[in-house]
């Protein structure tokens, strides 16, 4: 006891904080450097492509319709939940990931109204999850019998919940932006 | 490399080619125009996003490891009761905390404390919350941060505030996921009792 124990104390606790943060550093490091710089690479000549060739001016032309209308956005969302599509355009969040980064696009060009950028966050990615929900329910220990009937329930669940996502979505967006105009 | 190429299809522009190896000349010069502008995109992003969010990401991240994953299975219990005022529990409360700490995709494993009746609709409920929480916390989902960050770098480029659509955002999220986890829990019942007719 005394002050060598105290001192054995505060090094311990100063050790343990700066190996937490030092091991948070570099599990962010790990992270950035194999999923997030690797999308903006593949983001960028995206953009790049769009912004210097015709493709910019044909997509906006089909999305401006689309996407800078209540219905047009619905009618995203629609697709996108129907049950046979939404597991195949679910994996990894790439279709939402590229849709997202068009919209982005028409957005900051001008061509869909900015208050739009909310209701259309949702339309892009009424699928998320479809393709993982097996995968999903495992991690929770569910039973067999329970992914039967979990994977038809959560499409079947997105039909509705998708759109009135949207709708939710767009009635929270108003307001949003619109001094900018 | 790339100097090299603008230096040399500068001198050839001087004067206007024509033919085919003009044609060639206007052709590289639209080529490397694509992965110019590429580069100077990938330069904004990596400059302008990527310092804050790694700073971000490691503060959390820290955060994460004081609390401690075991320290939220308390919250999965309480999650499974049943009754009217567990459901914002179960699907609000829940998701929201075992994805911003357990992060995608370990935070479906919190539906191990719920019947199975309810794992469905937890599951729907959790992964449904992986992108709107992306824009004030980031490291929940990095992999996947293009479908926040897309839109929202349309909405930079127009000089406007993130801050007030990362805000709905998050909360329009928290709404959907309730609704998603109410309407999905009442299909999975009505699925189950049939199929229990059924045998």
């Amino acid at each position: 006891m005394g002050f060598s124990s105290t001192v054995t104390k505060v090094g311990r606790s100063v050790g343990g904080v700066v190996g937490i943060l030092y091991q948070a550093g570099r599990d962010t490091v790990d992270t950035v450097i194999r999923n997030v710089i690797p999308f903006m690479a593949f983001i960028s000549f995206i953009i790049g492509l769009i912004l210097t060739t015709g493709i910019g001016d044909w997509i906006a032309k089909g999305i401006k319709g689309s996407a800078s209308s209540l219905p047009g956005l619905l009618l995203i969302s629609v697709v996108c939940a129907i049950p046979l599509l939404s597991p195949l355009l679910g994996p990894g969040a790439v279709i939402a990931q590229i849709v997202g980064t068009l919209l982005g696009v028409e957005i900051g060009k001008g061509n869909i109204p900015a208050q739009y950028s909310l209701p259309a966050l949702f339309a892009i990615n009424p699928q998320v999850g479809c393709d993982f929900i097996p995968v999903g329910l495992a991690l929770g220990e569910a039973e067999p019998a329970t992914v039967e009937i979990g994977v038809p329930a959560v499409l079947f669940s997105r039909m509705v919940t998708g759109p009135l996502a949207v709708v939710i979505a767009y009635v929270a967006s108003f307001g949003l932006y619109t001094s900018a105009k | 490399m790339h100097f090299l190429a603008v230096g040399f299809l500068s001198a050839v522009t001087v004067d206007k080619p024509t033919g085919v190896l003009g044609a060639l000349a206007t052709g590289a010069e639209d080529f490397i125009k694509v992965f110019n502008k590429g580069g100077s995109v990938l330069l904004s992003l990596m400059g302008g996003i990527l310092p804050t969010l790694v700073v971000l990401l490691t503060a959390v991240n820290a955060l994460v490891r004081i609390i401690g994953p075991e320290r939220i299975e308390n919250l999965g219990k309480a999650a499974a009761r049943p009754g009217l005022q567990w459901y914002p529990v179960r699907y609000i409360v829940l998701p929201f905390v075992s994805v911003f700490v357990l992060t995608n995709p370990m935070a479906y494993t919190m539906g191990r404390f719920l019947p199975e009746r309810f794992k469905p609709a937890f599951y729907d409920s959790a992964v449904s919350f992986v992108h709107p929480i992306l824009g004030i916390f980031p490291h929940a989902n990095p992999g996947e941060l293009f479908v926040y960050v897309g839109i929202a770098t349309g909405i930079q480029q127009l000089g406007l505030g993130l801050g007030d659509l990362a805000v709905r955002y998050l909360l329009v999220g928290l709404v959907v996921i309730f609704i998603r986890g109410i309407v999905t829990e009442r299909i999975t019942a009505r699925m189950m009792t049939k199929s229990e007719k059924g045998e």
